[in-house]
């Protein structure tokens, strides 16, 4: 376990600290010493660890999802789970500055990466929300929310005061907290906005969309002050939002770094890790914290670059992946550079520049988040994908489409024929879950990767 | 006799419309789920078409060429017949009114915008109504639609257009609740697939003709509903979405001695519960009745327990024995939801049957075989 410590980062002095909340924790969830084992080696596998940014980064990620497994045993009075809510990372944190008696958390991002993406143990918690009412089969809901339901059910997380989610991407977040509630009596807050902007409004200020999602946020943030019992203020928010964007500045010149280096300079397995930051509910200094570990890292991929260093041959063809990224489990994404094919982008690269400007932290808010890829229109989402290709000299595209998500899985096949009649690349998709790691089929992915990676060198070598 | 002036005036009814937009009449498509207010498209002079079809494996497949298929049937369907264009109503339309309700049908608008030079008004409708401002969205959504329909028709939807169009729409309303609640009688003398094929119909024919229809076959069953006493399985039908054309179900309901004397379904069915209040502002008006007096769809916010205690009430009402939930395959929502009716219903015995269907031809012998069971369980 002090090894396991070790490679994620902490220092002796931390190790001889933290070893028995680890432990405590790990029980909880079954770990035993061959999962720690299988941790060990798919941390050196996957995870670059060499790297000083990342074991920080690491460091982080394991921290947060120890403490959200032992909130209730260390005293926390007050429990608040954000599942797919944009705002929570600004909650979360917010409440973080002022009291150590209160945690609100999206929870599952540090436990898709600790028990999923390194511990390989997340079966028994998707199936536990199986057994309820996110079966298995054709029906694909999405194992993303029962990475919700499978630890409450569990009881690995304590039943929380309050539940947030929003409907922005789906519904199936929003039902399972409806049914979290009527079944559990969890109570539940929703932060919404109709997702109904036309065609014409994404070259015009965000003054109708923004504005609500951000009202819809103030009344849950006025629930959770009455649960909490001590304010939110707007000075706070704003502190801790331009905290934020110190953060995804860092996380923007890294992108940059290995959108153009040539080697690509670090594994996509590690992008759900250190994106994992931006919902991490750090206080002020833990996000100063997680800066600082970025840059870190930032520094590392420079001078890997500079040293001409890369996880895949220099000349590989260059992947734009679709989002979303394998959040549980880093075979696939490591898999593509062991077969030489570079992802140096997701299309998180391409969003619609958002329009419009507020004093309002909230609207300020909601105006840089609501023009992400993910959530735009298709006639606006793949012109943009297609750009973005072209603009990153990308040779083919990677859109293993989610299936338990309505909203990105249902654009695939029409982003494939775009790219194709656009750009004139291949496409590979893949019909997969992001959350669930027992979708994964080496054999299958490793043969169609090759395919793929013939065909864009075949393509390339052409022109 | 009624049924037979229906359906001249059904086949009839493309050839009218095309002749209606040769004199420059628009003919303006809705998506169902009620939250389109047709009243809005008919005072603007031009002719409201709820897009609802649904149930026929060709359509949904396909858009299958441009969706996959964890997309459910009735929104790839909306999708195929508009790529299609075999069915004259999906290809006249001069303007989409899309209501933004669950991923699915946001979806369907969205490939619909994808391919096509059409207009399209995107209708977001809150997930959530408790504040004011939540209600003023909608409202404002709906007064940009007016304006928007006014610039479109070339025409003025003024206040008394908008009171006759409302006037006209709440008499289809009570016409088929009073239809409907025929059926609380132990003799009901309209069953469900021919309530159904009414409702449907009522979304493409001219409204004043089908209140004429309405009101006259209202009359007339009332006169018959005096019948013999039946004996089969009163059930309550839940599920997202009946199509029109997505009648094998309720066939196999009918055909194994089950009587379906009540529907909660989302889509594909006139709201007829409530009338829209004709008095004050009509827009505060169509807010509260397409949005806040009815009984959410699963999408909504706060849904499940309110959709349960509804059907309770129904099942109450109608005297219902048993549950038949009929969700679309890849309805993420609605496969939640019958997790947890399947558990309320079965702590007051109330049985439930759940069925997924995706409008293939490969399972109806299963779906046979299951309903035949649960009939059978019914009748103990």
């Amino acid at each position: 376990m002090k090894e396991f410590l070790g490679l994620c980062g902490f220092n002796e002095k931390e190790i001889e600290l933290e070893l028995p909340r680890v432990e405590k924790a790990f029980t909880k969830l079954g770990i035993t010493a061959s999962d720690i084992e299988q941790g060990k080696l798919r941390l050196k596998t996957y995870y670059a660890i060499e790297l000083e940014g990342v074991r920080k980064i690491i460091r982080l990620v394991l921290r947060e999802c120890i403490n959200s497994l032992l909130v209730k045993d260390e005293g926390v009075e007050k429990i608040i789970y954000g599942f797919m809510c944009p705002g929570i990372d600004l909650i979360s944190s917010a409440l973080a500055c002022k009291s150590r008696k209160v945690y609100a958390i999206h929870h599952s991002w540090a436990l898709h990466i600790v028990v999923g993406c390194i511990l390989g143990k997340l079966e028994g918690i998707l199936e536990a929300a199986e057994e309820k009412w996110l079966k298995a089969g054709i029906v694909s809901h999405c194992a993303n929310v029962k990475t919700l339901v499978g630890p409450v059910m569990l009881g690995l997380f304590p039943k929380p005061d309050l539940l947030i989610t929003s409907g922005f991407l789906c519904e199936t977040a929003p039902k399972t907290l409806d049914l979290l509630y009527e079944l559990y009596n969890i109570p539940v807050r929703y932060i919404d906005a109709p997702p109904d902007r036309e065609l014409g409004e994404y070259s015009l200020p965000n003054d109708r969309v923004a504005p609500m999602a951000a009202l819809s946020m103030r009344k849950v943030v006025q629930a959770v002050q009455e649960i909490v019992g001590f304010e939110i203020s707007d000075d706070l928010l704003t502190e801790v939002l331009e905290a934020r964007n110190r953060q995804e500045a860092v996380m923007g010149r890294i992108k940059a770094v290995i959108e153009n280096s040539n080697p690509l300079p670090l594994s996509p397995a590690l992008e759900n890790i250190w994106t994992c930051l931006g919902a991490l509910p750090l206080n002020i200094d833990g996000i100063e914290e997680a800066t600082e570990a970025l840059s870190t890292l930032y520094i590392e991929l420079q001078e890997r670059v500079a040293r001409g260093i890369g996880v895949v041959e220099k000349d590989a063809p260059r992947v734009m992946a679709i989002l979303p990224m394998g959040q549980t489990d880093p075979r696939l994404e490591q898999l593509a550079c062991e077969v030489g094919i570079a992802i140096v982008a997701t299309d998180q690269s391409v969003v619609m520049p958002p329009l419009g400007t507020s004093d309002d932290p909230y609207v300020k808010y909601f105006i840089a988040r609501l023009n992400g890829s993910m959530g735009l229109p298709l006639k606006k989402r793949v012109p943009l994908i297609v750009e973005g290709c072209r603009k990153l000299n990308i040779d083919g595209v990677l859109d293993r489409y989610h299936v338990g998500c309505r909203s990105v899985a249902a654009d695939a096949l029409l982003i494939e024929s775009a790219v194709k009649r656009e750009l004139g690349i291949p496409v590979l998709l893949l019909e997969w879950e992001s959350f669930d790691p027992r979708v994964f089929n080496l054999n299958e992915y490793k043969k169609r990767l090759e395919i793929f990676k013939t065909m864009m060198l075949e393509k390339k070598n052409k022109t | 006799m009624q049924n037979e002036r229906l359906d001249i005036h059904l086949r009839e009814r493309p050839a009218q419309l095309e002749e209606a937009k040769r004199k420059g009449v628009k003919v303006i498509g809705y998506f169902p789920g009620n939250y389109v207010p047709e009243e809005l498209i008919y005072a603007s002079g031009a002719i409201p078409v709820c897009l609802a079809n649904g149930g026929s494996p060709q359509p949904a497949a396909a858009a299958l060429s441009v969706v996959p298929n964890m997309i459910c049937p009735f929104a790839r369907t909306q999708i195929g017949e508009r790529l299609s264009k075999k069915d004259p109503y999906y290809s006249m339309i001069d303007m989409l009114v899309a209501p933004i309700t669950c991923q699915h049908l946001k979806k369907a608008a969205e490939v619909w915008e994808y391919f096509d030079g059409l207009e399209i008004f995107k209708l977001g409708i809150p997930q959530q109504h408790k504040n004011d401002f939540e209600l003023e969205y909608f409202g404002g959504r709906l007064r940009l639609l007016k304006d928007r329909l006014q610039t479109f028709t070339g025409n003025n939807i003024t206040a008394e257009k908008m009171r006759e169009a409302v006037e006209l729409y709440n008499r289809m309303r009570v016409l088929l609740r009073q239809m409907s609640t025929l059926r609380k009688a132990s003799t009901p003398s309209i069953s469900a697939l021919d309530f159904i094929k009414l409702n449907h119909a009522s979304f493409y024919a001219d409204p004043v003709f089908m209140v004429e229809v309405l009101d006259s076959v209202y009359r007339e069953l009332k006169q018959e509903n005096q019948g013999i006493k039946i004996e089969s399985p009163r059930i309550l039908l839940v599920g997202p979405s009946i199509g029109k054309g997505d009648y094998q179900v309720l066939e196999l309901i009918s055909a194994a001695g089950g009587e379906i004397v009540i529907e909660e379904i989302c889509e594909g069915v006139r709201y007829y519960w409530n009338e829209i209040d004709n008095r004050g502002d009509i827009f505060q008006s169509l807010v509260k009745g397409y949005l806040v007096d009815r009984v959410p769809c699963a999408f909504m916010r706060y849904s499940t327990g309110e959709r349960f205690n509804h059907a309770l009430r129904l099942i109450e009402e109608f005297n219902v024995s048993g549950v038949i939930w009929y969700e679309l395959l890849c309805c993420e929502t609605y496969d939640s939801e019958s997790y947890f009716f399947s558990r309320k219903l079965s702590e007051r015995n109330i049985p439930m049957l759940t069925l997924e269907y995706d409008y293939g031809t490969d399972i109806a012998g299963q779906l046979k075989t299951r309903i035949e069971a649960f009939i059978e369980i019914l009748k103990g």
